[in-house]
């Protein structure tokens, strides 16, 4: 801030130190806004940064538990952890990704559903989306195993119809724990896009439908851009937690579908080989932003508002 | 003063209609927001749907855009049966109120719009964007974004974007509602002068009485679904017939009279003579009108013969500047009010006896 302006009188020191009290008051506002950032800033160092150093010392350390670690800068953590690990890397971004495309697909209806066709039940729809919250994580995860029981409804009528085989399962395949992730992170997905949704002027609709666009073509060119944001940000809050989720695998896979989230709870609390699940954290996060950055860059949202 | 003859409907034209609505009746639940309204607009009219919050003129004009589809009735685009089409079948464009432009598209692609949906090559979308944007004096602003533009810009944008396709009709909702007082005079100079130049019937709804007068050549005065009055600004503005028009497009002095002979006599047995035809139909009792400003003020003694004039003592006296207003009481203790230019020193003081006068034809009849 560079213009001129009155200090405020209880900094103002009396007679000849008035230019010495202006540029003090001034180099105080220039202070202020890093003042706000101070604690926010201070949560991050603390709570952020300080344990994401120390995570990245214990990734390059070697030795045992009952031994001791020693740091050695030892990259040959990464490279066994992944040689060790590497199929469960592999599906984990597969199942993330699968649940956020299939929560996209259900998300995105609902949350235009209740956008523009709620009416008054509007917010009584979204406190439904919410509902399932109000229940502990392991108690809805736990739910669905008895959804998914090989003697259930669900699985019941999928083998009469034939999408499954006569003696097939759900639970302790993939599909249970990409359907468990999809619908723990539903309303991630959901509630972003409907904020988007909800902030279209429907007469921008009606203004492409005077310009000659049926419902579809409306949709396409106006809908979903302006919802673009709300996309984005849905897919994120829901693709980055389900990567690291090892719930969802433990209680409705069996051990053949694991993911990585599973190996770095049993490395740290389990068999307590820090490194390899130092080294297996860095290398998630990093895998995460390899995807999400080129993500973000393609369908950004910056040039979104003017 | 003669009247011009506007009307567009009347009887034996020849000219083919823009719009035409027949019967046309809008209900949403209880309420009935167009109530049987038949309304014909004639090839490359201004019409302005003038009348105030809920009469039901927004609705008219959502209907000849096909945003609303009416409960019974039809409309008809150059004699083609529109009704029930969706609004992109329609060979109609839409000024929305907010302008409804969209924030995501440059002020290119959202004049280009209507051409990129109809497959136009890209070329001639070029060429003809620019050809429009020249057209509202936009030129240069084709890559920012609407809310990069202030509104009398985004006014001209979302006219553009309507015009570009050259609908057979333009549907205007209170295009100017938005703006300040100074761009909406601009605005209305604007508007009429590309009217003119790209020969499309306007229909433009408003509520703001002034701006209908100023750019519309038929208006059409709706009060609570049904219209009122339809002519001319001249026209309802000096016979609007019924009191709502009278008060709607301005002040104006209602007495009470009745029937005696061709003219009508007041309380106070004074004779006003009128225009015989705006008897027509009325037995009795009557209200007859007066706007203010066709009103002067002369001493008692020195009414001219041949003219309008009733007695009165002079209540209140505001100087304006352009012009002086009276408040009048009649003997019978009505209140009139007349507005004086201020041609001469001549002045009426509070309290001083006068004679308010009028010529015979500045008379009308309200119902």
């Amino acid at each position: 801030m560079t213009t001129e302006s009155p200090a405020p009188p209880e900094v103002t020191p009396p007679g000849d130190m008035q230019t010495a009290g202006a540029a003090a008051s001034k180099s105080k506002r220039k202070r202020v806004p890093y003042l706000l950032l101070l604690p926010g800033g201070l949560w991050l160092i603390m709570f952020y940064l300080i344990p994401m150093i120390q995570l990245a010392g214990v990734s390059l350390q070697e030795g045992s538990f009952e031994a001791g670690y020693e740091f050695t800068w030892a990259w040959r953590n990464y490279t066994d952890a992944f040689a060790a690990f590497g199929g469960h890397f592999v599906r984990s971004i597969l199942y993330a990704g699968t649940a956020t495309l299939l929560a996209l697909l259900i998300g995105y209806p609902l949350a235009y559903g209740i956008a523009f066709r709620g009416g008054r039940y509007r917010n009584l729809l979204l406190i439904l989306v919410l509902m399932p919250f109000l229940t502990p994580f392991l108690l809805r995860t736990l739910a669905w195993k008895v959804i998914l029981a090989d003697s259930g409804w669900v699985v019941g009528v999928l083998q009469s119809i034939g999408i499954i085989a006569e003696n097939g399962r759900l639970l302790a395949t993939g599909w249970a724990v990409v359907a468990g992730i999809t619908y723990n992170f539903l309303a991630f997905m959901t509630l972003p896009i409907y904020v988007s949704l909800e902030k279209i002027d429907p007469s921008l609709i009606e203004a492409a439908q005077d310009l000659y666009s049926n419902p579809r073509t409306a949709f396409r060119k106006v809908t979903l851009p302006l919802s673009r944001a709300g996309i984005v940000a849905g897919t994120l809050l829901t693709l980055i937690p389900a990567s690291g989720d090892f719930v969802n695998a433990q209680l409705l896979g069996n051990p053949r579908q694991l993911m990585i989230g599973n190996v770095i709870d049993s490395r740290f609390l389990r068999i307590v080989d820090y490194p390899t699940a130092a080294a297996l954290s860095f290398t998630l996060m990093v895998a995460i932003l390899l995807i999400v950055i080129p993500y973000v860059r393609a369908v950004g949202t910056e040039d979104l508002v003017a | 003063m003669p009247e011009p003859e506007t009307r567009d409907q009347a009887g034996g034209s020849r000219e083919p209609l823009a719009v035409a609505l027949s019967g046309v009746t809008k209900r949403f639940g209880e309420v009935v927001a167009v109530d049987d309204i038949t309304l014909e607009i004639g090839e490359n009219r201004f019409y302005a749907l003038l009348g105030p919050s809920g009469c039901g003129k927004t609705t008219t004009l959502r209907m000849i855009g096909g945003f609303e589809d009416p409960d019974s009735g039809s409309i008809r685009l150059h004699g083609e049966d529109v009704t029930g089409l969706k609004p992109y079948q329609r060979p109609v464009n839409t000024v929305f109120q907010s302008y409804a432009l969209f924030p995501h598209l440059n002020i290119f692609e959202n004049v280009a719009f209507g051409l990129r949906r109809k497959k136009v090559p890209s070329v001639e979308v070029t060429q003809r964007v620019r050809e429009m944007l020249d057209l509202v004096q936009l030129v240069g602003m084709e890559k920012r974004k609407p809310g990069q533009l202030s509104g009398g810009q985004r006014q001209r944008v979302a006219l553009a974007r309507a015009l570009i396709n050259h609908p057979r009709v333009l549907l205007l909702d209170e295009p100017l509602g938005a703006l300040d007082l100074k761009l909406r005079k601009e605005m209305q100079i604007e508007l009429k002068r590309i009217q003119n130049e790209v020969g499309i019937t306007f229909v433009h709804v408003t509520h703001d009485q002034e701006e209908a007068m100023t750019m519309a050549d038929t208006i059409a005065v709706m009060n609570e679904g049904r219209i009122e009055r339809l002519g001319g600004p001249t026209e309802i503005y000096e016979d609007p017939r019924s009191a709502f028009v009278a008060g709607f497009l301005g002040a104006s002095n209602l007495m009470e009279g009745r029937i005696e002979g061709s003219g009508v006599a007041l309380e106070d047995g004074s004779a006003i003579s009128l225009p015989a035809d705006r008897l027509a139909g009325y037995d009795a009792q009557v209200h007859i009108g007066v706007r203010p400003e066709k009103m002067s003020l002369t001493a008692p003694e020195t009414v001219p013969a041949g003219v309008n004039s009733i007695g009165a003592t002079v209540v209140d006296v505001s100087f304006i500047g352009v012009s002086t207003h009276y408040l009048l009481r009649t003997s019978w203790g009505a209140d009139l009010v007349v507005v004086v230019q201020n041609l001469d020193d001549e002045r009426h003081a509070a309290g001083s006896s006068v004679a308010a006068t009028w010529q015979s034809q500045h008379t009308f009849v309200v119902s």
